[in-house]
């Protein structure tokens, strides 16, 4: 499914708003616009690691820079969606949703999450009755030996 | 697992309703009372259409006209099949950033299909705009491209009529065609690759 919870970076442009950032770094400034552009890449990419240093620019931008404070909540709601934090990123969700309580895009990407929370508590919950099946099984074996022991 | 067939982005400034066209579409709705909230970065949606005898699923993704974005919402115009650029007949500024949009759209994705969409036509036609970009002009300009249309997304008047459109016009590609059947072709590979892996998951 291609949805923003998906998506991927490509390592192309990783590399290119990686550069930019590096440059600035370098040079002892850092514009708000390249650590957005560098965080966004990061937490589309495809590593943890990088969605988790993405997550990190985003905490910081969200303190130092109220004015994109909405762009930062919505990206750190994605990235922590994107490695399974689903509740830290119900938390982004909501606060957005404080601003903004009618906010399309973000109650499309609630809903994603908590649909995703649903369909992996799902897949729990089939290897868990699978595990019990196996355990039943077993117990059944044992029961039959016994029986046959006893007759 | 589903993938799209036809890949639509929308591009133009910000307020254009880009937004509200999409949700149109695919919700068949529109609400008036929700105050304007640009979107971050680009939001994504998709609906079936069918033409040609044949059913397709179109993404659209629907970027962010702000100029903060700009960097970012390059990277959707890439593999897009169509791309609508809107603007809005009231507002010359927003008819001058056309020609900056089919730019990017094109040092990005050469062959894509471009239809130029002049939004909310209710608001012209009950004169609570007035016309500011002349249809001479437009008609001129879209001489080149693949179509024009004149929507609102209030009264949904020609709203479908742009989507059917590039849903036809994509249909009749045969070398568009081809791409949709060997990727469907394709996935379905990977979806048999996959179910298998996944048995063999469970199994062990
Ligand atoms: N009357 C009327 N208003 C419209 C129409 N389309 C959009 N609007 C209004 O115009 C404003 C902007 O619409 P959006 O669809 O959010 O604009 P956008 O192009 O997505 O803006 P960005 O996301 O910032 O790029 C909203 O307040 C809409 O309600 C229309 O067809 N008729
Ligand atoms: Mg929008």
């Amino acid at each position: 499914m291609e949805d923003v919870l998906d998506e991927i970076v490509s390592s192309e442009d990783l590399q290119k708003f990686e550069k930019v950032f590096h440059e600035q770094l370098h040079r002892g400034t850092v514009t708000h616009k390249a650590q957005f552009e560098y965080a966004w890449c990061l937490v589309r990419s495809k590593y943890p690691t990088d969605i988790r240093k993405g997550i990190l620019l985003l905490k910081e931008l969200f303190n130092s820079h109220p004015e994109g404070k909405r762009d930062y909540l919505f990206y750190l709601a994605i990235g922590n969606a994107r490695i399974k934090e689903y509740n830290k990123a119900l938390h982004y969700v909501k606060s957005f949703l404080e601003i903004e309580p009618a906010n399309q895009q973000v109650l499309t990407l609630e809903r994603q999450i908590t649909k995703r929370m649903e369909k992996e508590g799902l897949i729990g919950i089939a290897h868990w009755a699978l595990l019990m099946n196996a355990l039943l099984g077993v117990h059944y074996l044992f029961a039959k030996k016994k029986q046959i022991k006893e007759d | 697992m589903s993938r799209c067939d036809i890949k639509v982005v929308l591009l133009g400034s910000e307020h254009v309703g880009k937004t509200s066209l999409v949700l149109r579409y695919v919700n068949c709705r529109f609400n008036a009372d929700i105050p304007y909230q640009n979107t971050v970065g680009a939001a994504f949606c998709a609906k079936t259409v069918r033409a040609g005898d044949k059913d397709f699923n179109i993404g659209i993704w629907d970027t962010a006209g702000s100029e903060r974005y700009e960097a970012m919402t390059k990277i959707y115009y890439r593999g897009a099949h169509a791309a609508i650029i809107c603007y809005e007949p009231s507002s010359v500024a927003s008819w001058n950033r056309l020609r900056h949009w089919l730019q990017e759209l094109r040092t990005v994705e050469e062959d894509c299909k471009v239809y130029l969409c002049g939004t909310k036509k209710d608001l012209l036609d009950s004169g609570y705009v007035s016309r500011e970009v002349s249809q001479d002009i437009v008609a001129t300009y879209s001489q080149g491209l693949c179509g024009h249309f004149l929507t609102s997304s209030k009264t949904g008047e020609n709203v479908d009529e742009l989507f059917q459109k590039i849903a036809d016009d994509c249909a009749a590609d045969l070398k568009l065609m081809k791409e949709v059947e060997d990727l469907r072709v394709q996935l379905a590979k990977d979806e048999a690759a996959y179910r298998v892996k996944n048995n063999n998951y469970c199994i062990c």
